[in-house]
C-alpha cells in the first residue's frame, strides 16, 4: 500500500485539535488501565491544550505517555495491534529514547486526533497498513521518547536542585551521579508531564550503536494476555445495558428489503427485542446474540432487485455473476492495456522475434478470512456523544464516517480501537463491509448500547475481495538464452481505483501492477500494462495487496522463460541481478540458508520425489527471496521446507520479524495451495471455512528465516514476507511435475503423485 | 438445485411394442361434468393441506421464484426436465385447466393436450387421492395461489427420447390406478396412515425400490418390497419398515412422529432429500395424521434376511481414536478432527440436536450413497416451525479428497458395531461430480 | 439448567439446544472463549468438558449438564494449563491471539491425557486453525512441554 496517503483512501474531515473526551473516563473504561489507579500526566487543561495546538504531530508528550507512580509507562500507539507486534515495537522505540524498559510498558491504541498522525511524509493521515507503521514513525517515536526523557530530567533538576547537565538516566530513573541521588520516573511524572514540551530540535537521539532494546528480540507485551483469554477484542466488548444484534444481509449487494413475511413471528421468538429494516439487511436485536442470530436467519425476506444506479462506492452484484466466467472474460479482454512501466522497446523486439514464449496466468479473488468475525459496539451517551468499539486500521477515518452516520460532530465520537483478531487489510473504512453503520443505527433506534456481530456466513457474504487478475505474458530470449524482452499485460482492477474511483488524470492504480512493475532484473526491454476491467465485486486490500498476486504471476513466468532458454532459474536470477549488491546478497543468503541451491528433482530420505523453486519480490520497501521444497502426495502439493531471506534495510525486533515472516509464509501458502473466493449466480459459494479452507497446521512447512540488514532505508515487515512464497512453490511444483502451474490455487489443478 | 431421476431407455423399448390407441387414450375423470363453482374457504384450507402433504412445492417452486411457478431441474440420463408452472396463470400455468383436466394431470399424468407427464411427477401415488382431496387441491391452486406468468422451460431431452407417448404404455404397465381403498381388517388410524403414505405422501417414490423401467416395485403393503429402501438422486432412502438396521425397527411410533414433526429424534435428524420433505411437508401435518402415518409404518414387518442381525453398540472402536493410535486405522484421524467434535468419539452424537452415527442407517446400509453424499455436500438447514436448526452438517468436498472421505466413511461404517462396510474412493468420485454442496442458508419455500 | 464451569455452579436460562459457546460468552460473560466459525471448523471456541477438548460452538448446552467444564479463564488454576501458558509465553506463540484460547485448551487437554506426547500425537491433536500462521511456534512450545521443558 505504498502510496495510500496520496490517492487511495478518502481522507476524513479532521477536527483539528485533540478529541473532546474525558481522558480520565476513557482511561478507566479501557482495558489497559487498572481501575482506580491514579491517572497522571494526561490532564490537559483546555487553555494549554489550545496554546499548544500548533504542535507537530508526535511531539505532544502527554498525549502519548502516562507514567504511573509505580513507574509503569502507558503509551498510546498511533498504530493498532492486530498480531504484527507493533505495540511492542512502539514500546521498544519509545523506551529506547525514554530510557525505560519496554517490559514496563502498557500499550493501547490511541484515539483519533492530529497528535497521532505521525506518519512521515503523510501529513494528516493515520492508518495501520501497508507495512508502514514502524518505518514511517520510527523517527517520530524516537523523538517522542527523547522529549519525554528531557522533561523528566528537567523536573528532576528542579527537585534535586542540580543542573540538568549533571543528570543522567538509567532505565526508569533519573540519576544524579555526583550526589548519588536518584528519582524514579513515577515520582517525577506529575511535575514532568506538566512542563512545556521542549523544542523537538533540542533533543539528541541515542547513538544506534548503544541501543539496548531496538534490534533486540524483546518479548512481546501482549503474549501473556493472549495466552490466557484476557485479551479483549471488539467482539468481546461489553458495557452495561447492552443488547446484541445479528443481521441477515441481502444475498446480493444492492438488493433491498421488500417485505419480511414472518416479521411478527420473528418478534415473538425467544429473547428477541426488536426487528429492524436496515439498508440491505435485516437486523434482529435481542438480549443474547444467539437468539438474535437465530431470528435473523429465520427471517423470510422478499429481497428486491436494486433500482437505479448504485450509490458512489457501492457496486450492485449482478444475479448472473460467476467468477469462473469473469476470469474467462478477463482472459479475452481486448487491447494492449495502459502502460504502467516501460523500458527499451518490448513490443518491437517481441514483434521481430522468431520465437516468443507466451503464457496466460490467473490469480483468483480471495477472502481475508481473519479469525475474528467483524463486530462493533455502539453506545450513545446522555450527553449525545457516541462511543464506538470498532475493529479498525484507521481511527480518524472511522470517526469521521461514524459521525456522518450518527449525524453528530466528529469530535463527539469516541473511537475505541480494540485488538484486532487478525486483519490483513480487512479493517479499512469499507462502510458496506463493516458492521459499524449498523451498530450506530441500531443503538440509535433502541436507545441502548448495541453490539453487532456478523456471523461467519455474513462475513463471507460481505467481505471485500482481493482483486482477480489475468495476466498475459510474452517474452523472448537472445542467442544465449537470456531474456531480451518481457511483456506483462494484466487485465484487472486495482484495489485503490475500486475503492476511490479511477484517477481523474488518468494515472493508473500502482497497486494493480505492483510486483509486475519494479522488478530489478536486467532485462533490456520490458513493458508492463494494465487493461482496466471493472469488477462487479467490492474490492479491498489484502495482505501484500498487488504483490500478493503479481509476484506469483511474474516470478512463475520468469521460470518459464528460464526453462525456455535452458537456464537454471536461480542462476539466471543471479545473472540478471549482477551489479545489484543488495539483491545478489539476498539471493545468495537464501541459497546458503537452504544448504546451497539445488533444483532437483531429487529423492528425499523418505523416498518422496521433491524439487525446489525460487522466487523474489521487492514489496513495501523491503526485499525478500524464498526457496520452497515440494513433493506431490496423493495428488496434493506438499511443501516441506520454506527458506526465506528478508532484507528490510534495518530492523527493530528480530523475533517479531521472524514471527511475521512465518505468518506471511502461512498466508502465502494458504493462498497458493487453497484459497479462491468463488461466486456463482451472484453469490459466494463459500460462506464459512467449510467451503473456504485456509492453511491447516498439517500443511505448514518448516520455515527458515534469515534477516539481512543491508542498511538501506527501513522497509516494511508485515507484508513483505508473503509475495515470494506462492511463486517459489509454484515454480517447484512446475519443475517437479513438468506441468506449468499457471493459476492459483494449486488445488484447482490435478497432479500425478 | 438439481434432482436426478433416471428414466432409462428401457422405457422406450417397452413402448415400441405399445399401440397408438393406448398412446392417444384420454383417461376418464369423475369430474368430467363438474361445474366451476365458488369454493368454500374450508375447501381451500383443505386443499392447501393436501398440497402440503403432497409436497407439491418441493418440485414446482424455486427459492427465488414465485410460488409454484415451476423450475426445479431433474437431471435424467437423457437430459434435464423441468417442473412446470402450476399457478393458475392461464397462459403459462394451469389457469385454463378444468377440474377434470387437473384431475387427469394429477392422478393420471396426462395434460389436457394429451401429453404424458414424466413419472418424475408421482402420479402413480397421487392416483390414490380421493376425489374430495383432488377437488380441494384444485380449489386451492385456483383460488389461493397467485398466478405467475412464467413460461415453462423446455426439457433438454432430444429426439427420440423426448417422445412422451411411450409413457402411456409405461402407465398401463406400472400404475395400478384407482383411489385408495380402505382395508376392512384395519382400524381407521391405520387406514388414514396408509392413505397418507401411499397417496399424497408418495413416500414410495423415494423409499420403494424401482424396477428396470424405473417403476416402483410396489405401491402398497401387499408386497414386502414396499418402502423397503431405495437408491435415488444420489441418496439412499432407507427402509420405512420394521428393519432394525436399515429401517425404523428401533424407533417407537412416538419417534416417527417426532421425526416428521420436529425433523429429529434420538436416532436421526432429517438430511438429504428428506430435509426438503420435512421443511416443506411433513411438519405441517396434524399430530393426528402423523400418528396415523407412524402407526401404519410401524405395522410393516421388517425382513431379517435383507436387514441382517440387529445392530448393537460396541464401544471398542473408541480406542482407535486415541491420539497415539490414530495413524493405525485409516480414517480415524479424519474422524477425530472433522466429525468427532459433533458426532462424538463414541459416535453417539448429541441427540436430538446432532444425530448419532453409531447405529445410523447410513452407517448400516450396504448402500453408501447417503453417507458419501452428506459428507461431500453437507445437508440443507432444517427449519422446524419457522426456526432454523442450531447445528448444520457442513460440506467437506473442499477439504477432503475422495480417499479421505472413503477412509473416514469406512471407519464410521465399521465403528461402534456399525456394519455398512467399506466405501471405495471411486464411489466418492462418482458422486462428487454430479452433486452440489447444500446451501448453508435457511431456505423456506413459500406456498403463497 | 445448572452448569458446572470452572468449579462453580451457574444456573442458566438458555434453551437446551443453545451452543455452550454462547451461554459462556453472553449469559455468563466469559469472553475468553472465542467464536470463529460456529461449525466446528476452526477450534477457537475450544473448552474442556470433563477434561476432553470440546468445540463449544457445536455443543448443545443440555448435553453437558452435570459435566465439569473448564474455560480459558481458569486455565492457570490447572497445573498443566499453567505450564502450557508458560510455554506459550516462552515461545512467544500468539500473534493476533484470537485463536490462542482454543490452542491453549487443546494443548492442555492433550498433555493431561498424555504427559509426554510424541510428535505424531501432537500433530494429531493440535488441529485448530490459526490465520496468523503460528503453527510452528505452537509446535515448538508443544515439543518443549512434551519433554517436560527439557528440550528447546
Ligand atoms: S467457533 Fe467453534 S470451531 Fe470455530
Ligand atoms: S494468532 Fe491470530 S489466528 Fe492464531
Amino acid at each position: 500500500m505504498g502510496d495510500l496517503s496520496n490517492r487511495t483512501l478518502t481522507r476524513p474531515e479532521l477536527s483539528g485539535g485533540p478529541v473532546n473526551l474525558s481522558r480520565r473516563g476513557f482511561l478507566l473504561a479501557s482495558s489497559g488501565a487498572a481501575a482506580g489507579s491514579l491517572v497522571l500526566g494526561l490532564g490537559l487543561p483546555g487553555s494549554r491544550a489550545r496554546a499548544q495546538e500548533a504542535m507537530a504531530p508526535g511531539t505532544r508528550v502527554p498525549a502519548f505517555l502516562e507514567i504511573r507512580p509505580d513507574g509503569t509507562v502507558r503509551l498510546l500507539s498511533p498504530f493498532v495491534e492486530g498480531g504484527q507486534g507493533v505495540f511492542t515495537a512502539m514500546a521498544q522505540i519509545v523506551g529506547e529514547e525514554l530510557d525505560a524498559d519496554p517490559a514496563t510498558f502498557v500499550v493501547e491504541n490511541a484515539p483519533p486526533g492530529a497528535d497521532y498522525q505521525v506518519m512521515e511524509g503523510m501529513p494528516g493521515f493515520r492508518i495501520t497498513g501497508g507495512s508502514l507503521s514502524v518505518r514511517t514513525s520510527y523517527a517520530a517515536m524516537r523523538r517522542l521518547g527523547a522529549l519525554a526523557r528531557a522533561m523528566l530530567m528537567t523536573a528532576a533538576a528542579a527537585q534535586l536542585g542540580a543542573p540538568v547537565s549533571e543528570l543522567s538516566t538509567e532505565p526508569g530513573r533519573v540519576v544524579h551521579a555526583a550526589s548519588g541521588r536518584s528519582l524514579g520516573y513515577g515520582e517525577l511524572a506529575p511535575a514532568a508531564l506538566d512542563l512545556p514540551v521542549p523544542d523537538p530540535e533540542s533533543v539528541t537521539l541515542r547513538d544506534p550503536a548503544e541501543f539496548r532494546w531496538i534490534r533486540q528480540p524483546v518479548k512481546r507485551l501482549d503474549v501473556y494476555e493472549k495466552s490466557t483469554g484476557k485479551a479483549v477484542f471488539a467482539i468481546d466488548a461489553q458495557v452495561e445495558g447492552m443488547l446484541h444484534a445479528a443481521v441477515q444481509h441481502a444475498p446480493r449487494l444492492g438488493m433491498t428489503i421488500g417485505t419480511i413475511r414472518n416479521e411478527d413471528e420473528l418478534r415473538a421468538m425467544k429473547g428477541v427485542h426488536s426487528v429492524h429494516h436496515l439498508p440491505g439487511a435485516v437486523a434482529v436485536v435481542a438480549e443474547r446474540w444467539w437468539d438474535a442470530k437465530r431470528a435473523a436467519e429465520a427471517a423470510q425476506v422478499d429481497w428486491r432487485e436494486p433500482e437505479g444506479a448504485p450509490e458512489p462506492n457501492l457496486r450492485h452484484m449482478p444475479a448472473d455473476f460467476s467468477t469462473d466466467a469473469f476470469g474467462d472474460a478477463l482472459e479475452r479482454a481486448p487491447g494492449d492495456g495502459e502502460e504502467a512501466e516501460a523500458k527499451g522497446d518490448a513490443p518491437k523486439v517481441l514483434g521481430e522475434a522468431e520465437t516468443v514464449v507466451g503464457a496466460t496466468y490467473r490469480a483468483p479473488f480471495v477472502n481475508h478470512a481473519q479469525l475474528e468475525p467483524p463486530a462493533t459496539l455502539a453506545r450513545f451517551n446522555p450527553d449525545g456523544t457516541l462511543d464506538l468499539w470498532v475493529p479498525n486500521q484507521a481511527p480518524d477515518m472511522f470517526q469521521a464516517d461514524a459521525a456522518k452516520q450518527a449525524g453528530i460532530e466528529p469530535a463527539r465520537v469516541r473511537v475505541h480501537s480494540p485488538l484486532l483478531g487478525g486483519f490483513f487489510g480487512r479493517h479499512f473504512l469499507y462502510p458496506s463491509s463493516n458492521p459499524y453503520p449498523q451498530a450506530i443505527a441500531l443503538a440509535k433506534a433502541v436507545g441502548r448500547p448495541v453490539k453487532v456481530i456478523w456471523s461467519r456466513e455474513e462475513e463471507f457474504l460481505r467481505d471485500r475481495l482481493r482483486p482477480m487478475a489475468v495476466t498475459r505474458f510474452r517474452g523472448t530470449l537472445d542467442a544465449d538464452g537470456l531474456p531480451l524482452a518481457l511483456e506483462a499485460v494484466s487485465a484487472c482492477e486495482g484495489p485503490s481505483e475500486a475503492i476511490s474511483g479511477r484517477d481523474k488524470d488518468g494515472k493508473l492504480d500502482p497497486m494493480a501492477t505492483e510486483g509486475l512493475t519494479g522488478k530489478a532484473y536486467a532485462i533490456p526491454n520490458v513493458r508492463v500494462a494494465q487493461i482496466y476491467v471493472q469488477n462487479p465485486t467490492m474490492l479491498g486490500y489484502w495482505r501484500s495487496v498487488g504483490h500478493s498476486m503479481n509476484d506469483f504471476l511474474y516470478e512463475s513466468f520468469f521460470d518459464e522463460m528460464a526453462d525456455q532458454g535452458g537456464q537454471d532459474p536461480y542462476e539466471l536470477r543471479l545473472r540478471l541481478l549482477a551489479g545489484n549488491e543488495r539483491l545478489t546478497n539476498l539471493l545468495k543468503a537464501v541459497g546458503d540458508l537452504s544448504g546451497g541451491w539445488r533444483r532437483g528433482p531429487f529423492t528425499a530420505e523418505d523416498g518422496s520425489r521433491r524439487a525446489r523453486g525460487v522466487a523474489m519480490a521487492s514489496p513495501f520497501g523491503s526485499e525478500a527471496a524464498s526457496i520452497a521444497e515440494v513433493s506431490i502426495e496423493e495428488g496434493e502439493v506438499r511443501v516441506h521446507d520454506l527458506w526465506q531471506a528478508i532484507d528490510p534495510g534495518s530492523i527493530v525486533n528480530p523475533a517479531i520479524i521472524e514471527a511475521q515472516v512465518n505468518s506471511a509464509v502461512a498466508l502465502g501458502l494458504s493462498q497458493v495451495l487453497l484459497e479462491e473466493a468463488r461466486y456463482e449466480k451472484g453469490q459466494p459459494v463459500a460462506r464459512n471455512f467449510d467451503m473456504y479452507p485456509i492453511l491447516p497446521p498439517d500443511r505448514m512447512p518448516r520455515v527458515h528465516v534469515r534477516v539481512v540488514e543491508s542498511g538501506a532505508p527501513m522497509g516494511g515487515i508485515g507484508e513483505p514476507g508473503l509475495p515470494s512464497v506462492p511463486p517459489a512453490v509454484a515454480n517447484a511444483v512446475s519443475h517437479l511435475t513438468g506441468q506449468r502451474a499457471r493459476r492459483m490455487p494449486l488445488s484447482r489443478l490435478s497432479f500425478e503423485s | 438445485m438439481k434432482k436426478r431421476f433416471a428414466i432409462p431407455a428401457v422405457v422406450l423399448l417397452a413402448a415400441v411394442a405399445g399401440g397408438v390407441w393406448l398412446a392417444k387414450h384420454h383417461p376418464a375423470s369423475p369430474f368430467e361434468a363438474a361445474e366451476k363453482s365458488a369454493a368454500a374457504p374450508d375447501l381451500v384450507a383443505r386443499g392447501e393441506y393436501v398440497a402440503r402433504a403432497s409436497d407439491c412445492v418441493a418440485c414446482h417452486s424455486l427459492p427465488d421464484g414465485a410460488p409454484f411457478s415451476g423450475g426445479l431441474e431433474m437431471a435424467t440420463p437423457m437430459g434435464s426436465i423441468f417442473a412446470t408452472n402450476i399457478t393458475p396463470d392461464p397462459e403459462t400455468g394451469i389457469g385454463a385447466y378444468s377440474l377434470a383436466d387437473f384431475d387427469r394431470a394429477v392422478r393420471s399424468g396426462v395434460t389436457p393436450d394429451g401429453r404424458r407427464l414424466y413419472p418424475a411427477m408421482p402420479y402413480p401415488s397421487y392416483a390414490k387421492l380421493t376425489d374430495e382431496d383432488v377437488r380441494a387441491l384444485y380449489t386451492y391452486f385456483m383460488e389461493a395461489v397467485e398466478p405467475a406468468n412464467h413460461p415453462n422451460r423446455p426439457s433438454g431431452i432430444d429426439w427420440p427420447m423426448d417422445q412422451r407417448w411411450p409413457l402411456a404404455f409405461w402407465n398401463m404397465m406400472f400404475t395400478e390406478g384407482g383411489v385408495y381403498e380402505a382395508s376392512t381388517s384395519e382400524d381407521a388410524l391405520w387406514n388414514r396412515g396408509a392413505y397418507l403414505v401411499q397417496s399424497a405422501g408418495h413416500c414410495g417414490s423415494c423409499h420403494t425400490p424401482r424396477g428396470p423401467a424405473m417403476e416402483e416395485r410396489a405401491l402398497d403393503e401387499s408386497s414386502p418390497l414396499y418402502l423397503s429402501g431405495a437408491l435415488l438422486d444420489g441418496w439412499y432412502a432407507p427402509s420405512l419398515r420394521n428393519d432394525p438396521n436399515t429401517g425404523i425397527g428401533r424407533w417407537s411410533e412416538a419417534d416417527v412422529v417426532a421425526f416428521l414433526k420436529e425433523g429429529r429424534n434420538a436416532h436421526a435428524v432429517v438430511f438429504g432429500s428428506m430435509a426438503d420433505a420435512f421443511n416443506n411437508s411433513t411438519q405441517f401435518l396434524t399430530d393426528e395424521d402423523l400418528r396415523a402415518i407412524a402407526h401404519y409404518l410401524k405395522s410393516l414387518p421388517g425382513d431379517p434376511e435383507r436387514d441382517g442381525s440387529p445392530w448393537e453398540y460396541d464401544p471398542a472402536s473408541a480406542a482407535a481414536l486415541a491420539p497415539a493410535r490414530r495413524a493405525e486405522v485409516p480414517g480415524a484421524q479424519t474422524y477425530a478432527t472433522k466429525c468427532a467434535y459433533c458426532h462424538g468419539a463414541d459416535g453417539r452424537g448429541r441427540a436430538p440436536w446432532i444425530p448419532p452415527l453409531a447405529g445410523a442407517v447410513s452407517a448400516l446400509a450396504p448402500e453408501d450413497a447417503s453417507a458419501i453424499n452428506v459428507t461431500l455436500n453437507g445437508s440443507a438447514r432444517v427449519v422446524a416451525g419457522g426456526v432454523p436448526d442450531a447445528y448444520r452438517m457442513p460440506p467437506f468436498r473442499a477439504q477432503l479428497s475422495d480417499r479421505e472421505i472413503a477412509d473416514v466413511l469406512s471407519f464410521i461404517r465399521s465403528a461402534w458395531g456399525n456394519s455398512g462396510g467399506a466405501v471405495a474412493p471411486e464411489a466418492v468420485a462418482e458422486l462428487r461430480g454430479p452433486t452440489d454442496p447444500a446451501s448453508s442458508q435457511v431456505i423456506v419455500l413459500q406456498m403463497r | 439448567m445448572e452448569l458446572r464451569i470452572n468449579r462453580e455452579t451457574y444456573s442458566v436460562q438458555s434453551e437446551g439446544d443453545t451452543p455452550l459457546l454462547w451461554v459462556i460468552r453472553d449469559e455468563l460473560g466469559l469472553t475468553g472463549t472465542k467464536y470463529g466459525c460456529g461449525i466446528a471448523q476452526c477450534g477457537a471456541c475450544s473448552v474442556l468438558v470433563d477434561g476432553v477438548v470440546t468445540r463449544s460452538c457445536v455443543t448443545p448446552v443440555d448435553s453437558v449438564e452435570g459435566s465439569e467444564i473448564t474455560t480459558i479463564e481458569a486455565i492457570e488454576a490447572d497445573e498443566t494449563g499453567r505450564r502450557v501458558v508458560e510455554a506459550w509465553v516462552a515461545h512467544q506463540v500468539p500473534q493476533c491471539g484470537y485463536c490462542q484460547s482454543g490452542q491453549v485448551m487443546a494443548a492442555t487437554a492433550l498433555l493431561r491425557e498424555s504427559p509426554n506426547p510424541s510428535e505424531e500425537e501432537i500433530a494429531a491433536v493440535m488441529v485448530n486453525l490459526c490465520r496468523c500462521g503460528t503453527y510452528n511456534a505452537i509446535k515448538a512450545a508443544m515439543a518443549d512441554l512434551a519433554d517436560g521443558g527439557e528440550r528447546g
